[in-house]
């Protein structure tokens, strides 16, 4: 593992007159997988999509390996190697497998061995097949690989997943974590946004746990498995 | 048979500049889901700019390449510019404001052309080459139909090279789907959006600048070519490439025969064709249903009955008006006697536009005819001045129930170029249907009753009728039927499994609209003593979304306060040279610095004002 990746400190944001995120403050290390848990509507994707420029930021910082991004434009914040893959997926419907993830393609900022269609067509076996499909026309699974794909093509420094299994079928979302661990492998930096703490503790080295826009607790996957008291006070519904 | 031949070769040579014009408009609204009102005036604009062009250069055919070519640059810099200094700044404005913001740039753009090229048509002096003929089986085909025939296939081969085939198009059609994930990869949108215009404009000059030697540079092709453009892309399908090149086809043919065989009916012909279309298949030939763009509805507040204080205000600024007589001069009276008639013409609109949802850009279509048929009443039949009023609202709703029953089927930006496409075939017969409605010289003498023939009493009159229209207006927005409509706009489908039937709802919005809007006319004429196409045209409807839009379209005071306030506005600053580039920089100020309106805009002061007081 290597320095800081990704320091969040103190983030505000929301929709209009409604403050979701009241002080978010988190740190990803290069090469770790650091799983965001929570309830519903404790802000995870809220907080995804604050780091992402989508949602403008009322305070806070954010540095991408020193840099604040914080306020930058979406476009801007992809550049700089924040790579998002949206939980709804939004593949484009009339746009083929392969041209989905054309759109991704960009150059990796570092000297990294950029990812192809073909290395990523290993990754995900099963969309080798589908390259002429249009996005409309391949499952919900299929959709979401093509979603992490085409944002693997932009080669990210880090991966912004937001609830990648969520609404699949057991199999597919056991293709997703092997998928992550995958990644993990080749020293990929994932931030994951994720409602099932038996996914997260299958891929994830770290966890935070958001509850109504703050952090209330961090630390290590394992400890989190160990301590009931803290699972069934921020978790349990 | 050569007659059918030649009428087949023009109408196909016509279709590829109309294509040229619809594909770059309908590449924009792929896009940047603006429909683009403004795209008439590059189309123009080509025009001119290559008459200038074409008039300097030498005769030979290299050059007269090159100088199309150069209009079609020139015109994509000037949609380029127009992108980054006004469009960029309304891609999240209602759809409406859109469309406004952009005939403000027609305005504009016509003063700028009178001013640099003068009123005088351009035609250009036609070398040779471009007069001559082809021989192909016996038959002699002029060349330069030839020419646009092949130009129209060719343009639509490019296009679809360049978005499948290259990055860039690959690009644009990502974003055409979903331009905020396109954004989250990467994609600087701003340099993508300012290309796709640059390139939709460059169509539009190419097509301008093709157009040219068959016709000549003039200040009336903006709003002719666009209403037809409009027709072109909704037929097609809107952001289809393809369908914009079966329609063109269709109607370019349909229109080169038509004006061969029944001149007069032409247009009728090109909207019962548009109809005929769109009841088999709403979203055009080649067109697909409209996914809803991301992060874009908004929720609109609810509109409020006036409180005791702005209906006091009302009521002083009504027993006022029935006072002015007393107090004002000959040509004041005559100013507040259009003001009374804009009212019930901006409340009729507002009707539909605000609680109805449905933005028209054709309104003016309902005040021609009640007007004519007042005309009628009174020329035809020497009847009254009650049998002209009484009649010019069934006129107006009666046909409004016509057109309605399918174009109230469509929504936003469809209903929105189909009203005007409407209301633009009603100008053409007006205009051309000279028997019956004089032409352009209009009917003359539609005077008053002698009872009502001095000023006062005619005021008195327009007064009674158009504020007692707007309150039965206003009346029928708090019943029942106003909150069903309501409804019906904020959620067809809620309101649908509650048992409202949509279509009926916005079917009787429309037709109420429509009545409204004709007895404004008919009042209007009288007043006036003459009734001409013009009440008809493009620029008559703008005034009423300007006046809405002036007032705020969720406020029901707003289409008053707008209409009163433009009605002034136009009688002082807006008249004598360059108007139009005034109330062009006016609207597109409006749009940009008070989306909703003057009286929204009041409104939520005063809220604001209310919320620090308590």
């Amino acid at each position: 593992m290597g320095g800081m990746m990704l320091q969040v400190e103190n983030l505000h944001a929301g929709y209009g007159g409604a403050k979701i995120l009241r002080g978010v403050s988190f740190d990803l290390a290069a090469g770790e997988v650091l799983v965001l848990l929570g309830r519903n509507g404790a802000g995870k994707s809220t907080t995804i999509k604050a780091l992402m420029g989508l949602l403008r930021p009322t305070a806070g910082r954010v540095r991408l390996d020193g840099a604040d991004i914080a306020g930058w434009e979406p476009h801007r914040i992809a550049r700089a190697g924040l790579g998002w893959v949206p939980e709804e997926r939004r593949v484009f419907p009339e746009l083929t497998v392969a041209e989905n993830l054309e759109v991704g393609r960009r150059a990796p900022a570092d000297g990294r061995a950029p990812w192809t269609p073909e290395r990523l067509f290993a990754l995900f076996p099963n969309l080798a097949d589908l390259r002429q499909r249009p996005g409309a026309r391949i499952s919900g699974g299929e959709q979401q690989m093509v979603a992490i794909a085409r944002t693997l093509m932009g080669n990210p420094r880090v991966l912004l997943l937001d609830e990648p299994g969520e609404g699949l079928a057991p199999v597919i979302v056991d293709l997703m974590a092997e998928a992550i661990l995958a990644l993990k492998r080749e020293g990929a930096t994932v931030l994951l946004a994720e409602q099932s703490l038996a996914f997260a503790s299958r891929v994830a080295d770290r966890a935070v746990i958001l509850e109504t826009g703050r952090i209330v607790w961090d630390g290590a996957i394992d400890a989190l498995l160990a301590d009931t008291g803290a699972r069934a006070k921020h978790l349990q519904v | 048979m050569d007659l059918i031949f030649l009428q087949l070769l023009t109408g196909l040579a016509g279709a590829s500049t109309l294509f040229l014009v619809a594909a770059g408009l309908t590449v924009i609204f792929g896009v940047t889901r603006v429909v683009n009102f403004s795209h008439g005036s590059l189309y123009m604009l080509g025009a001119f700019i290559a008459w200038s062009l074409l008039s300097r250069l030498p005769r030979e055919p290299e050059y007269f390449v090159l100088g199309v070519l150069g209009a079609a640059v020139a015109t994509a810099a000037i949609g380029a510019v127009l992108e980054v200094v006004l469009l960029r700044r309304i891609y999240r404005a209602p759809e409406l404001l859109q469309l406004l913001a952009t005939f403000g740039v027609v305005l504009v753009v016509q003063d700028v052309a009178l001013w640099i090229w003068g009123a005088v048509d351009l035609s250009l002096s036609r070398p040779r080459w471009l007069r001559g003929a082809v021989e192909i089986a016996g038959l002699r085909f002029p060349f330069y139909d030839l020419v646009l025939i092949v130009v129209g296939p060719a343009v639509l081969g490019g296009l679809l090279l360049l978005f499948h085939r290259t990055r860039w198009g690959l690009l644009v059609r990502a974003a055409t789907q979903d331009r905020d994930m396109v954004a989250a990869l990467g994609v600087d949108q701003r340099v993508l959006f300012t290309s796709v215009f640059a390139l939709g404009a460059g169509l539009a000059g190419l097509g301008g600048a093709l157009a040219l030697p068959q016709g000549s540079a003039n200040l009336n092709m903006d709003l002719s070519v666009i209403a037809e453009a409009f027709v072109v892309v909704v037929v097609g399908g809107m952001g289809s490439l393809g369908g914009a090149f079966l329609a063109a086809l269709l109607i370019g043919v349909l229109q080169a025969f038509g004006i061969a065989l029944v001149p007069k009916i032409t247009l009728v012909l090109v909207f019962l064709v548009m109809a005929a279309v769109l009841v088999v298949r709403p979203h055009g030939l080649l067109g697909k249903p409209q996914a809803m763009a991301r992060g874009e509805v908004e929720a609109l507040a609810p509109i409020r009955q006036a409180g005791p204080a702005l209906q006091l205000l009302g009521a002083v600024a009504l027993v006022l008006a029935i006072l002015a007589p007393f107090v004002a001069g000959p040509y004041l009276l005559s100013v507040l006697t259009e003001a009374a008639v804009a009212v019930l013409f901006a409340a009729s609109l507002h009707v539909m536009m605000g609680p109805g949802g449905m933005a028209s850009f054709g309104h003016a279509a309902w005040f021609g005819v009640g007007a004519y048929a007042a005309a009628f009443a009174a020329k035809g039949l020497g009847a009254e001045m009650a049998v002209g009023l009484l009649l010019a609202p069934f006129a107006a709703g009666g046909l409004a129930l016509l057109v309605g029953a399918f174009v109230v089927r469509m929504s936003g930006v469809y209903l929105a170029m189909l009203t005007l496409a409407f209301a633009q075939i009603a100008w053409a017969v007006a205009f051309q249907w000279v028997e019956v409605t004089g032409g352009d010289n209009g009917v003359l003498g539609v005077w008053p009753d002698s009872w009502a023939a001095d000023k006062p009493t005619m005021y008195w009159l327009a007064l009674l009728l158009c504020v007692g229209g707007a309150l039965v207006l206003r009346r029928a927005l708090f019943a029942p039927f106003g909150f069903a409509l309501r409804a019906t706009r904020d959620s067809a489908l809620r309101a649908e499994a509650i048992g409202l039937d949509a279509h009926r709802l916005r079917l009787a919005a429309f037709v109420l609209a429509g009545a409204g809007a004709g007895l404004s006319g008919a009042v209007f004429a009288y007043a006036k003593g003459s009734v001409f196409p013009t009440y008809m045209a493009i620029p008559h409807s703008v005034d009423a979304l300007v006046m809405v839009l002036l007032g705020g379209v969720q406020t029901m005071a707003g289409p008053v306060v707008g209409a009163v306030t433009f009605t002034v506005l136009q009688s002082w600053l807006l008249m004598g040279d360059f108007w139009r580039i005034k109330l062009g920089l006016l609207i597109i100020a409006l749009v940009l610095a008070f989306p909703t309106g003057i009286a929204g805009a009041a409104a939520a002061a005063w809220d604001r004002w209310r919320g620090r007081a308590a």
